[in-house]
């Protein structure tokens, strides 16, 4: 299948500061494609200079056969980006919103009227299409913002994190309509540092930190990177924070990683048999009470541990860091 | 891009800007009532018990040219605050020239200074009956110091990164610019070297055209309007300059 999206060596500066380095993939035709990563990991940045907003310190994007760096206006032509927040006029109907939408985009008047009909029917909007957006509720944001970025009907949808501050009822009505547009032939590259929604949504997933891409494949595949590695899943009783038993159980022979998944322990290691009663017996010398212990199958978290020797839900670089990334993308500095 | 749909986008997204602008009544009359409220007090001078008509003559131009000052500001500063909501990026990601960005929101402010100057000018001429002697004329010098006024936005909205910045720093020029630019005091009456610093700014061009269309002097018109088109160009150039910067960092 042909490429929809070819990103080769792309590398972003701001200023001396390396948000994107020298990141390659490739997304296919009518494919869903996660770049997972932590907050600050390079991937709103990655897609911005994809979308032909920012433009790439080096390396070249390739959308749809058009280079974003020489056809910038054809590349921003066949995608529709869908931003983190609701970034719509909030003094403006849902309407008018999408009207000024598909005037930018060149659809005529009655095309125009068409598509929005089409869209505000398809997101249920309809009965509210002339009320202000700023009185719109979280859920309702989410289902314009998505609207809008379809009014020119584009090949390829670029979603910033998707689902990201949305209540779970929401959030499980975008992953459907992620997957609808799917299904209708629409490719769509999505960021997330939701393990879960990669997993789920994803046909191929590219894991990215610190600017840096350190695996691309399927999400089958990336948990199989974890070949070897057991995972075992442990709560222990004794009042006691379940975060505070990390730094001992951490330090046991055997044990490669552990971090709290769900307010459970997780715990890899490449010998379970040797961890087991390794573990039972360090909770047992600390005053704890196992509840339950259980083996687990690897996930697309315990490989991103693996793989970054890291959990994606802990802060992932110092918080001047972080903020110091954020300026630097928002032009702050 | 063709030049006719680049010039469409600037007009769309100038129409946009002020739809939201005009969509707020209460934005609307915030805006107004005070050059209004300015109008009423400083026409009442050095404790006169009604208004001075001399003075009042004097001064209805001056506040149709602050008018304009702080319309065609406060409109264009929109960016910034376009830059904070995000909506900026909605436009970036359209294809949309970012020349047409520039000239869309640069024509959003001068249509609002225009619109505000023209309300005040209405409102001065019909409860004080200042007549101005040549309204096309008027119409001319409260455009082009719309312009002029709206570079000054632009170049505020690329320097200041968040919208408190920005009122800081429109403040720092509005301000001097309102009591140095010849509104309420002619500038030969202030002591140097305040003189000099009313010549550096647009709003004394604009308020000393539209007494000098009032007084029939054509020669100092022409060359206020010279020196507002030269401020506009320069302005608008250095604004759109640090604005293309940010959109296509």
């Amino acid at each position: 299948m042909e490429n929809a999206i070819e990103v080769k060596e792309l590398t972003k500066f701001y200023g001396s500061l390396l948000a994107v380095d020298h990141v390659n993939f490739e997304v296919k035709g009518k494919e869903i494609f996660g770049l997972l990563g932590p907050n600050g990991a390079g991937k709103t940045t990655t897609i911005r200079m994809i979308c032909g907003m920012f433009r790439p310190t080096s390396g070249t994007a390739v959308i749809a056969g058009f280079d974003v760096s020489q056809k910038p206006q054809e590349v921003k032509r066949r995608i529709g980006l869908i931003p983190d927040i609701s970034n719509l006029f909030g003094e403006l109907s849902a309407r008018v919103n999408l009207e000024f939408m598909g005037k930018l985009y060149g659809l005529d008047k009655k095309t125009r009227r068409e598509r929005i009909d089409q869209v505000l029917e398809l997101f249920q909007l309809k009965d509210r299409q002339n009320d202000l957006v700023k009185y719109y509720s979280k859920g309702m944001h989410r289902r314009l913002t998505i609207a809008a970025a379809l009014i020119h009907q584009p090949e390829i949808l670029v979603m910033d994190e998707p689902t990201s501050g949305l209540d779970a009822q929401t959030a499980r009505l975008v992953r459907e309509i992620i997957i609808d547009l799917n299904k209708e032939g629409r490719t769509i590259l999505l960021t997330t540092h939701q393990i879960d929604e990669a997993d789920r949504l994803a046909q191929r997933v590219g894991i990215i930190d610190r600017g840096r891409l350190i695996a691309l494949n399927t999400p089958e595949q990336i948990k199989n990177s974890t070949e070897g590695m057991h995972a075992l899943e442990i709560k222990i009783l004794n009042g006691v924070d379940q975060q505070q038993w990390i730094p001992i159980i951490s330090g046991a022979e055997g044990v490669d990683n552990v971090f709290l998944a769900e307010g459970k322990i997780r715990i890899l290691s490449k010998d379970l048999a040797q961890i087991i009663p390794t573990v039972v017996n360090l909770v047992d010398k600390h005053g704890g009470k196992i509840e339950n212990i259980s083996v687990a199958q690897p996930t697309l978290e315990d490989a991103f541990i693996n793989l970054t020797g890291k959990s994606i839900r802990e802060e992932p670089m110092s918080k001047e860091e972080d903020i110091r990334r954020r300026m630097a993308r928002s032009g702050l500095r | 891009m063709k030049p006719l749909t680049s010039f469409m986008h600037s007009v769309w997204i100038a129409e946009n800007d002020l739809r939201q602008s005009f969509k707020s009544v209460r934005h609307v009359v915030w805006s107004l009532l005070f050059p209004i409220f300015m109008m009423f007090t400083f026409s009442f001078r050095y404790g006169a018990t009604g208004p001075d008509i001399q003075f009042i003559n004097f001064l209805i131009p001056g506040i149709v040219g602050m008018t304009a000052m702080f319309g065609s500001i406060n409109e264009t500063m929109s960016i910034v605050w376009d830059k904070s909501l995000g909506v900026f990026d909605r436009i970036l990601a359209a294809p949309v020239s970012s020349t047409s960005i520039i000239v869309g929101k640069t024509m959003a402010g001068a249509v609002m200074g225009v619109i505000s100057a023209i309300v005040l000018l209405i409102i001065g001429s019909t409860l004080f009956g200042v007549v101005f002697a040549n309204i096309s004329a008027v119409l001319l010098v409260i455009l082009l110091a719309s312009f002029s006024f709206t570079g000054i936005g632009t170049i505020i909205s690329g320097l200041a990164s968040e919208p408190r910045e920005a009122m800081m720093l429109s403040n720092l020029l509005r301000f001097p610019m309102m009591f140095l630019g010849g509104v309420f005091f002619p500038i030969e009456a202030m002591p140097a070297p305040l003189p000099y610093v009313a010549r550096a700014m647009p709003l004394t061009y604009a308020t000393e055209a539209l007494r000098a269309i009032q007084a029939g002097n054509p020669a100092v018109v022409f060359i206020d309007a010279i020196v507002l088109l030269v401020y506009t160009v320069s302005t608008i150039l250095f604004g759109s300059q640090i604005l293309m910067k940010i959109m296509t960092r």
